[in-house]
């Protein structure tokens, strides 16, 4: 069943790269560091500060995020507000536990209410005054992927741009986990933050064009469900210009065959809702090099769980 | 110079994070919840309940007895200085 | 023939299943009351399940240790909701769970002892995210493909309800179970402790004298079914999902603005989703959660959208407590009994009306009514706002 494609008219990712306003980043990205930290824009550009004061890191990356890609898309307000998070607002949610089992008296309200997952979600609509429908996905490492979906259907029902992206932050509780539940990584754990318009026509201002999303958790993916996506979108692998997929030592490359094919964990390290930048490197990509079509992101971060994401050039 | 005022100010700044504020930017009359003054809302209203209680061992548990309490830095030393008294 | 209601599943502190809620709700019995089995935190009433998580991994038959009690009470409210249904490789099946915690009651465990030093387990933070334990509920029941989970705040259960009905009015899947699950922790009730919005007394929703809520815990689910999937299962439809709307209030990041402009927005989006006029709603199941805030807020929503003909209407928090992700699926569950046994259910402790609106909810159990259509109402932390219309299948 081909659907109608959609636009990708602007993007906007925090990370531990340089990928904050600096269209053409894709060109010249080289792996992230394990010593690397987040780059943070002057925050105080995108956010009101008597919000900010607030804010943990991913509100913040989240927040400045959204407005800088409402402001590139120059719509005004977006019909609707959707975001994928794995892990939540995670220093908030330490923050929180760790006073409500050490504290005594009173206990500060603020990282509590700061600690839902829909925080990013709602401190966008409240950034923007925007009254439209407002979501969160969580869904592991397929977050973003959910997002998507998500955003793809409301403008098949109608609505004409959505701000659709995803974050997750780091705290350093993170890296003792991932060490005692032996989770295997060549990238470092990092933070990082993307937000997209996405819209049902192409305004002129297209990037590229949203082909088709698809989500499978729970039965450890086949190659056949790669071949099924690719093969419902008319493409073989041969078509594939440019394979994003997650680089785990246990996932290995999951397509053969594509022209080029990329890790993007090794570029921005390893966080639940990674495949948002991925999206947002392949949308880059797409703008700079006419050479390059078709681009898949293939999300194995985890091995039940499968996302793939298809991008095309924008037809002239 | 009230040094209770002063000290109360302190405890504002790290309380609410108003990181751009010192304590010579707020003035004793400044009215706390209104735009012109700090423009702190529902969520500041707890937080320095909070404050109360960890730093001058007062307890209100009536978040509405605080909106009178909490206009300025002034009505909070008085109303500080009247549970002390009481 | 839309998105049908095939099947439905309920735990909460008024009963472990479908029936014993309706029991409970029929003789008018709160769950609500001194916690037996989350010990060392401050609250002195919540609407616990009655149930040890050991009680529940052996009546489920969930082997592992490593399980939230999210996930626990979510399971027996699938289980029941999925019923005998089978797997089916023709039928598209997806599974859309809503929490606000996750695996919080574990992690606060775990937490506790890192604290501590006192060599914590870190295999209990497999619990933690709020995916996995709709992924656990997944497994448990044997769905594979479109796993996914909600997470805002107190109307996560709702937008649960929503996303399934679009899924398969899309054509992206033909029937999906959905709902809603959240346990007590110590880490929620401090937090509304916190908020100064957690009522030390049982909880007064809609009365003028209202000082909060009481949390509780539970889990609704319901089976969606679309067309081609009813042909398949040969399943009856109970109720329709035929409205429903999400809408951000975007005006404070706790409280609700005083002209209920978000949950204005979100009633009346549904009902006019729902293709129904205001006067064929037979029952609002409010969303009142008995603090200050939202109760005026909401009565003020249903005045802009009601007028002076707001229908009856009452919350069923005072049964239940306020369960924060999974309400929206539990009430949802109540709103299908509503309409299947033609009741309108009483907001137990109610004695004045709240004085800047004076609306007056229902006090008894209506049994003489015919229940058509029933609004329920669902609004949450950073002002998001979603109201669900189901309508008797027809």
């Amino acid at each position: 069943m081909s659907k109608p494609a959609l636009y990708l008219s602007a993007a906007s990712t925090i990370s531990h790269q340089p990928t904050f306003g600096n269209p053409g980043f894709s060109a010249a990205l080289g792996p992230v560091e394990a010593s690397s930290a987040l780059i943070s824009p002057d925050y105080k550009a995108y956010i009101d500060a008597g919000l900010l004061r607030r804010m943990s890191k991913i509100l913040r990356m989240s927040v400045a995020c959204a407005k800088d890609c409402v402001g590139q898309a120059g719509i005004g307000q977006p019909d609707a507000i959707v975001v994928g998070t794995g892990l939540g607002c995670l220093q908030d949610t330490e923050k929180f536990l760790n006073t409500s089992l050490t504290v005594e008296g009173l206990l500060p309200p603020t990282s509590f209410i700061q600690s839902t997952h829909n925080t990013m979600a709602g401190q966008i609509s409240l950034s923007l005054g925007n009254h439209g429908y407002n979501m969160t996905h969580t869904q592991n490492t397929l977050s973003f992927e959910h997002a998507l979906l998500d955003a793809s259907m409301l403008l098949r029902e109608g609505d004409r741009h959505v701000l659709v992206g995803a974050a997750d932050e780091h705290i350093d509780i993170l890296d003792d986990i991932a060490g005692r539940l032996a989770f295997k990584s060549d990238a470092p754990l990092t933070s990082g933050a993307s937000f997209f318009m996405l819209s049902a026509e192409n305004q002129g201002n297209a990037k590229a064009s949203l082909a088709d999303v698809y989500t499978s958790g729970g039965a450890g993916y086949g190659q056949e469900e790669i071949d099924a996506f690719l093969d419902r979108n008319g493409l073989q692998p041969g078509d594939i210009d440019l394979l994003l997929y997650a680089g785990t030592p246990a996932a290995g490359v999951p397509v053969q065959d594509a022209k080029r094919s990329l890790d993007y964990l090794s570029l921005i390290g390893v966080y639940p809702t990674a495949s948002a930048f991925a999206l947002h490197y392949a949308m880059d990509l797409l703008g700079a090099n006419s050479e390059v079509r078709n681009v898949l992101i293939c999300n194995t971060l985890r091995k039940s769980n499968l996302g793939l994401t298809l991008l095309k050039a924008v037809e002239a | 110079m009230d040094s209770l005022k002063e000290d109360l100010k302190k405890q504002i700044i790290e309380q609410l994070n108003l990181e751009d504020l010192t304590v010579a930017d707020i003035a004793d009359d400044a009215l706390l919840f209104n735009d012109q003054g700090l423009g702190l809302d529902s969520i500041d209203a707890l937080e320095l309940i909070v404050l109360l209680e960890k730093y001058h061992g007062i307890q209100l548990t009536n978040p509405e007895e605080g909106k009178e309490a909490f206009k300025s830095v002034d009505t909070m030393a008085a109303y500080i200085r009247k549970r002390k008294a009481a | 023939m839309g998105v049908c209601i095939t099947g439905i599943g309920v735990v909460s502190a008024i009963g472990m299943s479908v029936n014993e809620n309706l029991n409970a709700l029929r003789e008018g019995r709160t769950g609500i009351g001194p916690l037996h089995y989350l010990q060392g935190t401050k609250a002195s009433l919540a609407g616990e399940v009655k149930a040890s998580n050991d009680e529940l991994r052996a009546a489920l038959g969930v082997g592992t240790e490593y399980v939230s009690r999210t996930s626990l009470l979510g399971l027996q409210a699938a289980r029941e909701a999925w019923g005998d249904n089978k797997r089916s490789g023709v039928i598209r099946t997806g599974l859309i769970s809503a929490t606000s915690v996750g695996g919080m009651d574990r992690s606060e465990v775990f937490y506790k002892d890192y604290l501590a030093q006192n060599n914590p387990d870190y295999q209990l933070l497999t619990t933690h995210d709020s995916g996995s334990t709709t992924e656990r509920i997944a497994k448990e029941l044997g769905i594979t493909g479109y796993i996914n989970t909600l997470s805002t705040a107190c109307s996560s259960g709702v937008n649960a309800i929503m996303l399934g009905a679009r899924l398969i009015l899309q054509g992206t899947l033909d029937r999906v179970l959905v709902g809603g699950s959240d346990a007590l922790s110590g880490f929620t009730i401090d937090g509304f402790r916190s908020l100064m919005i957690y009522d030390d007394q049982w909880c007064r929703p809609f009365d003028d004298s209202r000082a909060g809520l009481n949390l509780g815990e539970g889990a609704g689910f319901l089976l969606l079914e679309g067309e081609k999937s009813l042909e398949l299962t040969g399943n009856s439809p109970i109720c329709n999902v035929s409205g429903w709307a999400n809408a951000a209030d975007a005006y404070h990041q706790t409280a609700s603005s005083p002209d209920g402009k978000g949950a204005t927005l979100a009633i009346e989006n549904a009902i006019r989703r729902a293709g129904i006029g205001l006067d064929q709603i037979s029952y609002v199941n409010a969303h009142g959660t008995g603090t200050k805030n939202n109760d005026h807020s909401e009565s003020v929503a249903l005045q802009n959208v009601f007028g002076d003909r707001v229908p009856p209407f009452s919350s069923t928090k005072a049964f239940t407590g306020h369960t924060l992700a999974a309400a929206g699926a539990i009430e949802a569950v109540f709103s299908v009994l509503a309409i299947q046994h033609n009741l309108i259910f009483p907001n137990l402790n109610y004695r004045a009306p709240i004085a800047e609106t004076g609306l007056v909810p229902a006090t008894q159990l209506e049994t003489g009514v015919e229940v058509h259509a029933v609004l329920s109402n669902s609004f949450g932390f950073g002002g998001n706002n979603s109201s669900l219309v189901l309508t008797k299948y027809e």
